[in-house]
């Protein structure tokens, strides 16, 4: 049996477990007796917030139950937010704001989206809660990536200008996700679309630009997979090259490097799996060690649920992709603890019903599994969760009511307890999002979480209610059955060679297709209330010009003859190291100072082969 | 009956978006269209030689991030170029193409843009009302010699189509000893793949490929790859798309569905094969569907070396008694013989060619493992005879 086997039993174990204990409380007084007093005692120390209406209201909302049996049977089912196993939230306090007066209670304020740990934040909780709101980072993280690292620069200084924080999201154009040089043959066209072009280090030195890598109030989210090791080596350097060798232990942020949704969706792979995952190990191994805040890898349910997956396939898949890499990366003898809380995830979400729900099943099945399969601690239970409203639902026909398609999503996002989020512009289904609808895209978050008082003033505003918890046991039950599923090819890795993951989400995608246009899945505006004749909306273009692409590409040429003679040897030294079977990564941060993104793939790809994709 | 529409469909370089044409091809094959599907991240160089051997009517690019402009523009400028633009180009990405863009690129030669919320219903009308119908012969300047064998290829096809059973007469010798002498003269050698679904097959041909392309640096290869088809319908060709290195100058490539024949072969396969073994090549190599293996698909004429390639997966012992084809080939590869049932499979199975007495090879190769020393060892076993 695979560990994903062991997960599934580990949850029926757990559920079974949570019976017995409710009726345990139910016949054992004492028993019964210690949960209601644990009940008092959290109610009573909840602290008590006022809304600018004057209106008091608790800073958590509990369900009105005083039996013991419903009591325990919500502890534990469910779980406080921040508590095992953690249905209602990773955190304690998510999105509240900060608590002006200290009315009750001695708690403290904890960290809004996740970055900063409960345990470290409760105990000098006190201080944290007075008056003086604590530094925070807003959730809001907004992908962003156009023409050169300079264009993309300008994007990042636009979009965090008027923030506390600065939470960057980097999108790379179609060159670099396939590890390939602007100067390659037939690619000019691709420079700096859909993303921006990195060919070498000091491309990353002019993305952050302005920005202080080192500071605890910045934090860069990079989307890629394939060469991400090679990306994330060329990030590395440029912080060291701009704020010295001990600026390495404070970076902060997220690379994606999620090799086993390549190849189940995205299709962005370079090397063969196996060489991809050495890579991606080398470098978890490597920066879990040396740079303990960050995130080296973002497991992704986005592009399956983009490329057509149902919301369950989405998340089950994610999830057990998340204990594959748990599983490959215990058995080379990294701590669970060590690697645990450095895994992170990225959910898409839609408009389908499940995802009223889906994170927050995800969330639970990840820390039973973690806790009862791989013998995690608390920090590595937690699953912390990226969400970006669904890129698909958007449509192009009167493409403005993309803004309540994803305010729709937004709300669904936060309900879930997202601790970071992307919202779509409107204009997407078009163009990389030109400055007037990411602009309003950004808005649509803030309306959400600081303007209205959805989710400011208590937790759990919107759980638990009959139909949430109906969605819940119908998405946790169809999940296990995917996991049998997966489980019975041998587990991930050979569900993948069976091309199982591939086939069921072609299927899903087709029949999403097909329920579009039979009526089953009503579009508004293209298959219903479609009487506008729909023209092409007249709007704004973002298109890298000509000269740009050219003039990266020219850059790349004068690094590539400035560096010409300490390349050759630079990459004799990586294939030696690559090929004795050691720990590349620490090499490859020496080797990015002299060479192309090309180049090293180029020279990687002769000693591990390329990726043969599946169709 | 006239001959199914063949259309080659492809993602462009640095684009892995292919939910969309995964969704396209499965609906143009439900309409009886034959789809030749290159995959994704493919080179305008490498859709252009793939649309010139296939013949196909006509090439849909499916785009989603960006410089489909100058990608489309590209594709149809090639195909210009080398006197094949009779292959009309068509496709679409969603709302990332423009009108405007539409305007440019149909003034530089695209047929076709689908926007935005086309139905998929529209798109198989456009394919049928358009692409349907018999090849028109060349005109202009001399075709290139790949156009000209691969309309040949076609016609050979074409007349089979609607004749089930019944043999079209045909323009290619069909004296196998005649053949034989034929590729002996010209040093062409054929080999038959063969063997069950998911043993690898596609993946071992186009590592032997690799080998051959770099062993022998003027050495032109031709494969001629099956695919089932669909009952009643048209064919997914998708071997291309698992077949990086064969994508190259050197190789010539057709897919061909069995358009409802049993036995892993199309009933023009022999009379195209026959006129590849003919036409100047150094090695042919045809590869049949996965099949049960129940008799030999190749006419043995024609195919120099037939090989076997198996799953260590195929079950008992008992199983092994059933296929015929172990009985015939001269080559038995045991593939992904990483796994861990291989070393009773390789045992089982050697027992068994040893019965025989007919000095069979054994071969145990892991073809998605690079640099296989396994495939080394069969490519040495099939091109010996040349080297000597």
């Amino acid at each position: 049996m695979s560990k994903l086997g062991q997960v599934v039993e580990a949850v029926e174990n757990y559920n079974e477990f949570v019976l017995k204990e409710v009726k345990r409380a139910r016949t054992d007084e004492t028993f019964g007796q210690q949960m209601v007093d644990r009940w008092n005692d959290v109610k009573s120390k909840t602290p008590i917030g006022t809304a600018p209406t004057g209106l008091k209201l608790p800073r958590l909302a509990l369900p009105e139950i005083d039996e013991a049996g419903e009591i325990t049977r919500y502890l534990l089912g469910e779980g406080l937010p921040g508590e095992f196993p953690f249905t209602n939230g990773a955190y304690r306090e998510m999105y509240l704001e900060p608590l002006r007066e200290l009315e009750a209670g001695s708690y403290g304020r904890v960290g809004k989206n996740g970055k900063n740990g409960h345990k470290k934040n409760g105990k000098n909780g006190a201080k944290a809660a007075a008056p003086k709101a604590v530094e925070v980072e807003e959730p809001t993280r907004l992908f962003s990536g156009l023409g050169l690292a300079e264009d993309t620069n300008a994007r990042f200084h636009f979009l965090t200008g008027h923030q506390r924080s600065a939470r960057l999201s980097t999108a790379f154009d179609g060159p670099t996700l396939y590890g390939i040089d602007s100067d390659a043959e037939g690619v000019f066209g691709k420079i700096g679309e859909g993303g921006l072009a990195i060919d070498t280090y000091e491309d990353m030195v002019r993305l952050y630009d302005g920005f202080d890598m080192g500071s605890s109030a910045f934090s860069a989210s990079m989307t890629i997979s394939g060469p991400a090791p090679i990306i994330m080596a060329m990030y590395i350097a440029a912080a060291k090259k701009r704020f010295g060798p001990n600026v390495v232990p404070n970076l902060r942020g997220t690379i994606q490097a999620d090799i086993f949704k390549e190849v189940q969706a995205q299709n962005e792979t370079i090397f063969p799996t196996e060489a991809s995952l050495r890579f991606l190990c080398d470098m978890i191994e490597w920066t879990t060690k040396e740079m303990p805040r960050w995130y080296p890898v973002s497991i992704s349910g986005y592009h399956i649920g983009e490329a057509g997956a149902t919301p369950v396939q989405q998340a089950a898949y994610t999830v057990s992709n998340g204990f594959a890499y748990a599983e490959m990366l215990a058995a080379r003898g990294i701590p669970v603890d060590q690697f645990g809380p450095r895994l992170s995830f990225f959910l898409d979400c839609g408009l389908d019903v499940e995802y009223i729900a889906l994170a927050r099943v995800s969330r639970r099945i990840w820390a039973i599994g973690m806790r009862d399969v791989f013998g995690a601690g608390p920090k590595a239970q937690m699953f912390k969760l990226h969400t970006q409203t669904s890129g698909r639902s958007l449509v192009a026909a009167e493409f403005k009511n993309n803004l309540t398609r994803t305010a729709a999503e937004l709300m669904l996002a936060y309900m879930n307890g997202t601790n970071s989020c992307h919202s779509n512009s409107a204009d997407e289904p078009f163009t990389t999002p030109s400055e007037e609808w990411i602009r309003l895209a950004a808005h649509g978050q803030a309306i959400l979480l600081d303007e209205s008082g959805i989710f400011k003033h208590t937790m759990n505003m919107l759980s638990g209610s009959p139909g949430m918890k109906a969605v819940e046991r119908a998405v946790e039950a169809a999940m296990l059955e995917e996991f049998r599923q997966i489980e019975e090819f041998g587990g991930v890795l050979p569900a993948i060679e069976h091309r199982y993951q591939r086939s069921q989400i072609q299927n899903a995608a087709h029949r999403y297709e097909e329920q579009i246009y039979n009526g089953t899945r009503p579009i508004i505006a293209l298959t219903k209330y479609n009487d506008l004749k729909d023209e092409m909306p007249e709007v704004k273009m973002v298109r890298t010009p000509r000269a740009k692409k050219q003039l990266q590409v020219d850059r790349l040429a004068k690094f590539k003859k400035r560096n010409a003679e300490k390349a050759k040897r630079a990459l004799d030294k990586l294939a030696e190291v690559v090929e004795s079977g050691e720990n590349c990564f620490p090499t490859l941060i020496e080797v990015v100072e002299v060479c192309s993104l090309g180049q090293i793939t180029g020279r990687l790809q002769e000693i591990v082969g390329h990726f043969r994709p599946m169709v | 009956m006239a001959a199914p529409i063949r259309v080659l469909t492809a993602v462009p370089i640095c684009d892995g978006h292919d939910s969309a044409i995964n969704t396209i091809n499965l609906e143009f094959i439900r309409h009886g269209i034959e789809v030749v599907y290159l995959g994704y991240h493919r080179y305008a160089t490498d859709m252009v030689r793939a649309a010139i051997q296939e013949d196909v009517k006509a090439l849909g690019i499916s785009s989603y991030n960006g410089g489909h402009v100058e990608f489309f523009s590209e594709v149809a400028r090639l195909l210009k170029k080398q006197g094949a633009d009779y292959i009309k180009v068509f496709g679409g990405g969603g709302g990332t193409i423009t009108g405007n863009d539409d305007v440019i690129m149909r003034k530089n030669g695209i047929d076709k843009i689908f926007f935005a919320g086309t139905s998929l219903a529209d798109m198989v009308d456009y394919v049928h009302k358009h692409y349907g119908g018999t090849h028109k012969p060349f005109r202009g300047r001399k075709p290139s010699a790949d156009m000209q064998l691969a309309r040949k290829l076609t016609e050979i096809e074409d007349r089979y189509a609607g004749k089930k059973g019944k043999r079209p007469t045909s323009n290619v010798q069909r004296s196998t000893s005649k053949g034989r002498q034929g590729s002996k003269k010209t040093g062409t050698r054929v080999f038959g793949f063969t063997g069950p679904g998911g043993a690898g097959k596609t993946t071992l041909i186009d590592e032997l490929v690799l080998r051959l392309l770099h062993r022998e640096p003027k050495a032109r290869i031709a494969i001629l790859s099956h695919d089932p088809s669909v009952v009643g319908a048209g064919a997914l060709l998708g071997d291309r798309a698992t077949m990086i290195n064969s994508q190259n100058e050197r190789v010539f490539m057709r897919s061909m569905a069995t358009r409802g024949q049993a036995g892993g072969l199309s009933p023009a396969t022999e009379d195209c094969l026959m006129l590849l073994a003919q036409s100047g090549f150094d090695y042919v190599i045809i590869e049949t569907v996965g099949t049960g293996q129940e008799a030999m698909p190749f006419q043995t004429g024609l195919v120099h070396k037939t090989v076997l390639v198996m799953n260590p997966d195929y079950g008992s012992r008992l199983q092994l008694q059933k296929i015929v084809m172990l009985d015939l080939a001269d080559i038995v590869v045991v593939n992904k013989s990483d796994q861990e049932r291989a070393r009773t499979a390789t045992s089982e199975i050697g027992s068994r060619l040893d019965q025989n007495k007919r000095s069979q090879i054994l071969v145990s190769t892991v073809a998605n493992r690079h640099r296989d020393a396994g495939v080394d060892e069969l490519c040495d076993l099939l091109t010996e005879d040349r080297r000597l």
